[in-house]
């Protein structure tokens, strides 16, 4: 009788172990795509996770596509970014992405208070001299 | 005939009615220094074109056609002034940063590209508003390139500075 509390028990053990393993691992794998390179990893991580699924070339989304295209973003000139940048800083700042209704089905994909300054921040840029 | 004439005579009232109703059309205002044209990044052909075809709702200077003066159009102009300017306004270009302006011409770029400006229901009633093809090509061309324009001149003026 008390083994057959023993093997569930011990599967049940085995799973968090495998759990707790994989856990460390998926945050690094994300960062791999081809979006700007010359963009800071930990920015493109979050536009990776949380921006991408809806702003890419191949995205069935038309408004968003239209709006902002990650992959368009990367091949841009310089002047085009700053003026991406510019857009993105204010649907930002109003709390307009990722869309409310987006959120109602997929409140995960919500930005934490982290991730939000990180886009911020990088997409205000620092307040230094071009010349630099 | 005569149920006819009533509903014509009852259309004429409330068509003089509606006339009472307040509306208020933007105010016209013909002196800009900020407007987009003095400022430098626009040539002659492109602000012949901003004149014609944006300037309408898109400035201070609206030529307001003598149906904006009478309900219900009055009011659908009044609207479309009031939000176009809103949007975007020419005439005090120059209180816009850096980003703003890239922003706009930006937008410029792509509603000229993709025909949804000027609005249908405008060129409708003003036929010399309607954009060639060849205009389009024009503003876009020239919207991509003032976007370098301001970048350069606000690099300009940070080393002004520094």
């Amino acid at each position: 009788m008390k083994k057959l509390f023993f093997l569930p028990a011990l599967a049940i053990l085995g799973l968090l172990f495998i759990q707790g393993v994989t856990k460390s691992e998926p945050e690094t794998k994300f960062i791999s795509h081809e979006i700007a390179p010359d963009m800071p990893p930990q920015v493109k991580a979050i536009v990776e996770q949380k921006c991408y699924g809806c702003h890419n070339a191949e995205s069935k989304n038309e408004k968003g596509k239209k709006k902002l295209d990650w992959d368009e973003f990367e091949a841009s000139k310089k002047a085009k970014q700053m003026a991406t940048k510019g857009k993105i800083v204010e649907a930002l700042e109003n709390g307009d992405m990722p869309p409310a209704k987006f959120l109602e089905n997929k409140p995960e994909g919500k930005l934490t208070e982290g991730e939000l300054a990180t886009l911020m921040e990088w997409s205000a840029g620092k307040k230094k001299s071009p010349k630099e | 005939m005569k149920l006819g004439n009533l509903i014509l005579i009852g259309l004429f009232l409330v068509f003089i009615g509606i006339q009472f109703v307040p509306t208020e059309l933007p105010s016209v205002e013909s002196n800009n220094p900020e407007d987009i044209i003095q400022s430098g990044i626009v040539n002659e052909e492109v602000a012949g074109i901003l004149k014609t075809s944006c300037y309408s709702c898109h400035s201070n200077e609206t030529n307001y056609p003598w149906y904006s003066y009478m309900a219900p159009s009055s009011w659908l102009v009044a609207k479309d002034v009031r939000e176009g300017r809103k949007e975007l306004n020419f005439s005090t270009w120059q209180e816009n940063d850096m980003i703003k302006k890239l922003g706009y011409l930006d937008d410029i770029s792509s509603v000229i590209d993709d025909e949804s400006m000027p609005m249908g229901i405008y060129t409708l009633m003003h036929p010399s508003a309607k954009l060639t093809e060849e205009q389009r090509e024009l503003i876009v061309a020239w919207a991509e390139d003032a976007m370098d324009l301001v970048v350069e001149e606000d690099e300009e003026d940070w080393e002004e500075e520094g």
